[in-house]
C-alpha cells in the first residue's frame, strides 16, 4: 500500500498546534527543578530541591492518597452502576430510555459551577458538607456521565446477533451476559473506568465547593498553596502530576489496549 | 448428562413418514406476527418431516426470516402454535429450545477460540469434560477445521468462520438446525461449494433443517422441499420440481426462475395474447396472466414445421447476449418480445440481430394463471 506524502506546510502547522498545546506545559518542567524560591522563569539555577520538598510536606501526600482513594472508590462505583444501567437502557429499552439516559448524562452539559452550587446547597442541607461521603458523591455525579456514555455507546455497537447465538445454543439470559457480553464489553468498561479515574483524580470546581480540612483532594491542596506561596512545589508537583497520568494510560493500554478501545 | 445426550441422537436418527397437517416433526399452526401496523407473518401452517431439509423462499421483507426467529424463540409469536415432536414450544424461551441456529452473520464469540465458540453449547449443557473434548474434535473433523481449533473468529477467512458457526450450530446435536441466508456473505464460489457441504452434513446426520434464502437456486438445489413466502403468506409449498414445472401462482412463476411475462385472455385451451394465440395444456376462462420459460422455447432458422400441440411464431432477432453458458435472444414476434435462452454448445452458432426465426414451445410450457378480479 502507498502512503501520501505528508505535506511540508502541513507540517509544519503541525508542530505549531502541538507546541501551542504544549508549551505552557513543557514550561512548567525546567520551572520544577529550579534553585530558586520564588517562580520565575528562567530559574536562575537548578536543583532537585522542590522534589524533595514534597516528599516533606504531609498536606500534599495525604492531599495525593485521599485522592488516589476518592477517584478509586469513585471509579469502581461507576462501574457498578454504569453497567447495569446502560445494559438495562440499551438492551431492554424500557419506554422513555432516551430521555433517562438524556438525564443521566445531564451533568455533562451543566457549567460545573452551578453544579457546585448546587450540591453545596443539597450537601448542607443533608449535613455531608466537607465529608468524604459528600465528596464522592459529587465526584460520582460528574463522572457517572462518562462512564455511562462509553458503556453505553460500546454496547450499542455490539451484535446483538451474537447474543442470541449464544442463547440458542443453550445459555441463560445471565449467563449470555457474563460469558457473552461482558467479556465484549470489557474494552469499553476498562476505557470509562479510565475516563472515569482521570476526570475524579482532576476535579477542581466541585472539590473546592465540598472541600474540608480532613477532605482535601491534591488539586485543591495544589490550589491553596499557589494561593498563600509562590514557590516552585507546584510546578515540581505538576510533573509529578503528569508522569503518574501517563503512568496510568500507559499501564491500561498495554495490559488491555487503550488505542483499540478508543479508536474502534 | 448422558441421558441428555442419547434422546438428542435418538431424535436425531429419521422416521421417514408423510407430514400429515399438523403431524410434522416440526408443525407450524397459524403462526402469526404482527407489529402495530404491520403484519410480518400471517396464519402459517408448515408441517417438516423429521431428517427433511425444507427452504424458505422469498424477496426480502416477506416473513421468512421472522418466521426462522420465531421457530428459535428470538422473536415472540403473536398467534398460532409452534410444535416439535408434540411438544408445544411457543412460550418456551430460545435457551430451553434445544435448536441450532446459523447465523448470516456468523455471530461468532469473537472472545473465545474456535474450539472455545464450539464447546459453548456443550458446556451450557453441563456435559464432562472429556465429553466435550471429544464431541468438539468430532464436530472440528465434521467440518474439515482440523489445526485451527486455537484460533480466534477473526483469524479465519469467511467460509472457515461460516464452518465454525455450523459446527457450533450442530455439535450439540440440534432437534432442527435453522439456517438464516448462512451463504449471502460468501462469495460466488465458495458459496456454491457450501452448499454442497452443508446439504452432504445435513443428510449424513439426518438433521431437519430450515433454510432461510431468498436465492432461488439455493432453494431450488438443496432443499427436499420449498416454501415461496410472499407479505407474510405461503404462497405454495413443494418440491424443486413442483414449483418450477408447476407453479400455482403467477408470483411463484415468476420469483422461481425466470420468464416471459405476458397478459391476455384465455379461450379454454389456448390465450389470446394480443393478436397471437397461444396453445396451453390447461383450461382456463378471462383475463391472465400467462408465463413461458425463455430455455423451453426453441429458437431456429427458417420457417420449421409445427408438430402437434406445439406453438410456433416467426420473429426476428432484436438483440443477442452472449453469457458464456447461455446465449440470451430479444426476439420481436408480432407485436409481443419474448426472451429466448439457448445453452452454448460450442459450436459457434449465434443469430444475429435482423435475422428471421422461428420460436416454438410445447402447448404444456406454456402457464396460464386466471387473473384474480
Amino acid at each position: 500500500m502507498e502512503e501520501k506524502p505528508v505535506s511540508p506546510v502541513l507540517k509544519v502547522l503541525a508542530a505549531f498546534g502541538f507546541l501551542f498545546l504544549l508549551a505552557p506545559v513543557l514550561i512548567v518542567v525546567p520551572l520544577s527543578f529550579s534553585n530558586d524560591v520564588f517562580m520565575s522563569f528562567p530559574p536562575s539555577g537548578y536543583s532537585l530541591r522542590w522534589y524533595i520538598a514534597i516528599g516533606a510536606n504531609a498536606k500534599l501526600l495525604d492531599a495525593f492518597l485521599f485522592s488516589v482513594k476518592l477517584a478509586s472508590l469513585v471509579t469502581v462505583v461507576n462501574i457498578l452502576i454504569a453497567v447495569p444501567a446502560s445494559y438495562a437502557l440499551i438492551r431492554k429499552a424500557p419506554f422513555g430510555a432516551d430521555a433517562i439516559m438524556s438525564l443521566l448524562t445531564a451533568p455533562l452539559l451543566l457549567p460545573t459551577i452551578v453544579l457546585g452550587l448546587a450540591l453545596l446547597i443539597v450537601m448542607a442541607r443533608a449535613g455531608y458538607l466537607a465529608t468524604p461521603q459528600g465528596i464522592f458523591l459529587a465526584h460520582l455525579v460528574v463522572t457517572l456521565p462518562y462512564a455511562l456514555r462509553v458503556i453505553a455507546t460500546a454496547l450499542s455497537t455490539l451484535p446483538i446477533a451474537v447474543e442470541e447465538a449464544a442463547a440458542t445454543l443453550g445459555a441463560s439470559p445471565l449467563s449470555v451476559f457474563f460469558r457473552i457480553t461482558l467479556p465484549m464489553l470489557m474494552p469499553g468498561i476498562v476505557a470509562a473506568a479510565a475516563l472515569s479515574f482521570l476526570v475524579s483524580f482532576d476535579e477542581v470546581v466541585l472539590s473546592l465547593f465540598m472541600n474540608g480540612p480532613k477532605v482535601t483532594t491534591l488539586p485543591v491542596e495544589l490550589y491553596h498553596h499557589v494561593e498563600s506561596r509562590a514557590d516552585p512545589l507546584v510546578a515540581a508537583a505538576s510533573v509529578l502530576l503528569v508522569v503518574f497520568t501517563l503512568a496510568v494510560v500507559i499501564i491500561v493500554d498495554r495490559s488491555l489496549g487503550l488505542a483499540k478501545t478508543f479508536v474502534k | 448428562m448422558i441421558h441428555h445426550a442419547s434422546t438428542a441422537t435418538n431424535i436425531a436418527a429419521p422416521l421417514g413418514n408423510e407430514a400429515k397437517p399438523g403431524h410434522g416433526f416440526l408443525s407450524l399452526q397459524g403462526l402469526s406476527k404482527r407489529y402495530s401496523e404491520f403484519v410480518a407473518v400471517d396464519a402459517v401452517d408448515l408441517d417438516v418431516n423429521q431428517g427433511e431439509f425444507v427452504s424458505l423462499l422469498g424477496p426480502s421483507g416477506c416473513g421468512k426470516t421472522t418466521t426462522l426467529r420465531m421457530i428459535a424463540g428470538l422473536v415472540q409469536a403473536s398467534g398460532g402454535r409452534i410444535v416439535v415432536a408434540g411438544r408445544d414450544l411457543t412460550a418456551i424461551p430460545p435457551f430451553r429450545r434445544d435448536m441450532g441456529l446459523v447465523f448470516q452473520s456468523y455471530a461468532l464469540f469473537p472472545h473465545m477460540s474456535v474450539a472455545g465458540n464450539i464447546a459453548f453449547g456443550l458446556e451450557m449443557r453441563g456435559l464432562s469434560r472429556s465429553e466435550i473434548s471429544n464431541r468438539v474434535t468430532e464436530a472440528i473433523a465434521l467440518v474439515r477445521l482440523e489445526g485451527r481449533e486455537n484460533r480466534r473468529p477473526s483469524e479465519l477467512s469467511g467460509g472457515q468462520q461460516q464452518r465454525v458457526a455450523l459446527a457450533r450450530a450442530l455439535v450439540i446435536r440440534p432437534s432442527i438446525l435453522l439456517l438464516d441466508e448462512p451463504l449471502s456473505n460468501l462469495d460466488a464460489k465458495l458459496r456454491d461449494e457450501m452448499r454442497t457441504e452443508i446439504r452432504d452434513i445435513q443428510r449424513r446426520l439426518g438433521t431437519t433443517a430450515i433454510f432461510v434464502t431468498h436465492d432461488q437456486d439455493e432453494a431450488l438445489t438443496m432443499s427436499d422441499r420449498v416454501v415461496v413466502m410472499n407479505h407474510g403468506r405461503i404462497e405454495q409449498t413443494g418440491t424443486p420440481e413442483d414449483l418450477y414445472e408447476r407453479p400455482r401462482t403467477p408470483f411463484v412463476a415468476s420469483f422461481v426462475g425466470r420468464t416471459n411475462r405476458f397478459s391476455g385472455t384465455a379461450l379454454g385451451r389456448s390465450v389470446k395474447l394480443g393478436d397471437t394465440l397461444v396453445h396451453s395444456a390447461t383450461e382456463a376462462n378471462g383475463p391472465a396472466d400467462v408465463m413461458i420459460r425463455p430455455h423451453r422455447i426453441t429458437i431456429s432458422t427458417g420457417s420449421a414445421a409445427a408438430s402437434g400441440g406445439q406453438n410456433t411464431l416467426s420473429g426476428i432477432v432484436r438483440r443477442m447476449t452472449y453469457a458464456g453458458n447461455l446465449l440470451q435472444y430479444d426476439v420481436l414476434a408480432g407485436d409481443l418480445t419474448f426472451q429466448v435462452e439457448e445453452a452454448t454448445l460450442g459450436s459457434g452458432r449465434a443469430l444475429a440481430p435482423g435475422t428471421t426465426v422461428t420460436l416454438s414451445w410445447s402447448a404444456q410450457d406454456t402457464l396460464v394463471f386466471e387473473a384474480k378480479p
